[in-house]
């Protein structure tokens, strides 16, 4: 009856062997070399936190306990971590769709956010033990250059603000080891009743996070944590990692996510300013939260291809983790 | 009192503001009148619904006896209505009975107690302006957002079938907005206002409900979700539908906007009682 649809993991070397396939295409950017280290944004990744991954995978920042599941999805992100520790970034910038701002774009400046984060909708699945270090100077940095940009912007300062999953998620997929300084920013929408991010505000604030990120001469890698499809069942199997449960929601959700990907893998991102909007009007992706927008627009659109790492569904929504290396 | 009592009441912090403009505290001071009335109708528990506690996955029933806790809400941090403390005393039993009930129509019920769970702000704010001394018992569901707003009133008629086999005296209450055009920008609170457009959507089912006039509502539902953004689709009047609890003329004891939202507290009580304007 129902059939898990993923594409196979990919490498350096599929990316390579794709750059090659297609010599008139932009192909992915190269990994780095050992060479000297420069500032700036390095890399950018999709990196979608259903929290079912980390449930997934028994960290032990994670209470509860599964049997395992979504092991492509997983794979995908063992690679990720991989490449990103290749990178050697200072930093870790991410946009997570869970932190709701109903007033503007906020930045976490707490220095050192620690707690217990029980998720409400997911609280089954996931109750993480997080304590993680801000990047305090280049967050008030990307709060006064979007300021400076016009945009409505907030410095989180409080503590006791519970971190949320998707957040979370990314950040744990990427480096679970969290030995690297975060910035952490809000969406400013709210995906569920009020609205959807506007695609324009997230150029405006990718742009300030490039300018904060080049004035305080980081080397940053950027995580957009957004899942893509978004219809998904509203009850769940008895035993959450089912697999015998889990495929896509319609064929029209599954086309519309590879249409994108398709787009990803052949470059440029110039291509995904009209992509983005045409997927999230067919399936109600959660990229209408803007991180990959976000994302995206921070890294100047660049004249790459994206390296799809991994594709798979989690309670039938569509993720894939994506490699862009700056050019 | 007889028919059951219910209300549909805000969920925004602004209600617990030092400092409130005029809107704010008259949708206070409203819902704290409901407060009065649910025990002068000598109600043991509320069941309750705020749309703010929305999930994705079956329909979570609080199943822990106590929420005691401080919340930092994530946007309204920089005022002091952005912190609040809470302690809800949850009725365990009944919650359970409604789980039970919930499977038992066919839906899937989560049983939720955590340690830390996040409590939404929707439901402290009501908690404490309708039970400032802490003093009532709760049972609480969330909002699923996937779900059909329809099983939100099969939901409420599952606790309500709970309710009467325990023989509880019960009341009803929603926490919700109304429209959701939420100002996108940091205001003084005396520049608040409800769009235009919104604010006539608003007033058009307000105007139904006091007519008593729940078909009408209901039809108008899904329009109002479109026009007005209202907020989750007004599943917070298909919830009190599905309780039984608005066959009756509403009383709207105020309505106003709380940052650009629309915001009401309608009262359904006896319904030969004499009504305020
Ligand atoms: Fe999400």
């Amino acid at each position: 009856m129902s059939r898990v649809f993923h594409l196979p993991a990919g490498s350096t070397r599929s990316g390579a062997r794709r750059a090659a396939a297609s010599p008139s295409g932009p192909g992915p950017a190269a990994a780095p070399g050992p060479g000297p280290r420069r500032g700036g944004i390095v890399a950018g990744y999709l990196a979608p936190h259903p929290p079912h991954l980390v449930y997934a995978e028994n960290p032990p920042q994670n209470e509860p306990r599964s049997t395992g599941g979504w092991e492509v999805l997983r794979w995908g992100y063992e690679e990720l971590r991989r490449r990103l520790r290749a990178h050697r970034p200072d930093v870790l910038v991410v946009h997570a769709p869970h932190w709701i701002t109903m007033v503007g774009h906020h930045v976490n400046c707490v220095p050192n956010p620690r707690g217990v984060s029980v998720e409400p909708i997911f609280p089954h699945l996931f109750r993480y033990h997080y304590d993680f270090r801000t990047d305090v100077e280049l967050a008030e940095a990307v709060v006064e250059e979007g300021e400076r940009a016009g945009l409505v912007t907030s410095a989180l300062r409080e503590e006791g603000v519970r971190v949320d999953y998707a957040t979370i998620g990314a950040l744990h997929l990427a480096n679970p080891d969290w030995d690297l300084p975060v910035v952490s920013l809000s969406a400013n929408n709210n995906p569920y009743y009020y609205s959807d991010a506007s695609l324009g505000e997230m150029e405006t604030l990718g742009a300030a996070t490039r300018r904060a990120i080049e004035r305080t001469g980081r080397r940053a890698v950027l995580l957009a944590s957004n899942s893509l499809s978004h219809m998904h069942w509203d009850t769940e199997p008895d035993l959450p990692e089912d697999m015998a449960a889990e495929h896509p929601f319609s064929h029209e959700q599954y086309a519309g996510d590879m249409e994108l990907l398709q787009i990803v893998r052949e470059g440029p991102t110039s291509r995904l300013k009209d992509a983005i909007p045409r997927h999230i009007g067919a399936t109600a992706s959660e990229t209408k939260a803007g991180s990959l927008t976000w994302l995206l627009a921070a890294m100047g659109w660049p004249e790459v291809a994206g390296d799809v790492l991994a594709y798979g569904t989690v309670i039938a929504t569509g993720n894939a983790v994506v490699e862009w290396v700056a050019p | 009192m007889n028919a059951l009592p219910a209300a549909l009441v805000p969920a925004m912090p602004h209600l617990l503001a030092g400092d409130p403009t005029s809107s704010w505290a008259e949708l206070a001071t409203a819902t704290r009148t409901v407060g009065d009335r649910l025990r002068a109708a000598g109600v043991e528990t509320v069941l309750l619904l705020s749309t703010h506690w929305f999930t994705v996955l079956g329909h979570q029933v609080q199943c822990d006896d106590r929420l005691r806790g401080r919340r930092t809400d994530e946007n309204w941090y920089r005022y002091d209505y952005g912190h609040l403390a809470y302690d809800v005393t949850v009725d365990t039993e009944l919650a359970h009975r409604w789980a039970d009930a919930i499977d038992a129509d066919g839906m899937q019920a989560r049983r939720t107690r955590y340690d830390g769970f996040p409590v939404d702000t929707g439901t402290v704010v009501a908690s404490q302006l309708l039970d400032p001394r802490g003093q009532g018992r709760w049972a609480m569901v969330s909002c699923n957002l996937y779900a059909d707003p329809s099983a939100m009133a099969a939901v409420a008629a599952a606790g309500m079938r709970a309710a009467g086999q325990l023989g509880r005296r019960l009341g009803v209450v929603a926490v919700t907005g109304l429209s959701s055009g939420l100002t996108g920008r940091w205001i003084d609170p005396g520049e608040d206002r409800v769009e235009d457009t919104h604010d006539r959507w608003n007033r058009k089912m307000l105007d139904a409900i006091r007519a008593g006039d729940r078909e009408a509502v209901l039809a108008m539902s899904p329009q109002y979700a479109a026009a007005a953004q209202a907020d989750s689709q007004f599943r917070a009047f298909a919830f009190l539908d599905g309780a039984g609890a608005v066959d009756r003329p509403g009383e709207v004891l105020a309505y106003g906007p709380v940052w650009g939202t629309g915001a009401a507290v309608v009262w359904w009580g006896e319904p030969t009682e004499s009504r305020e304007t």
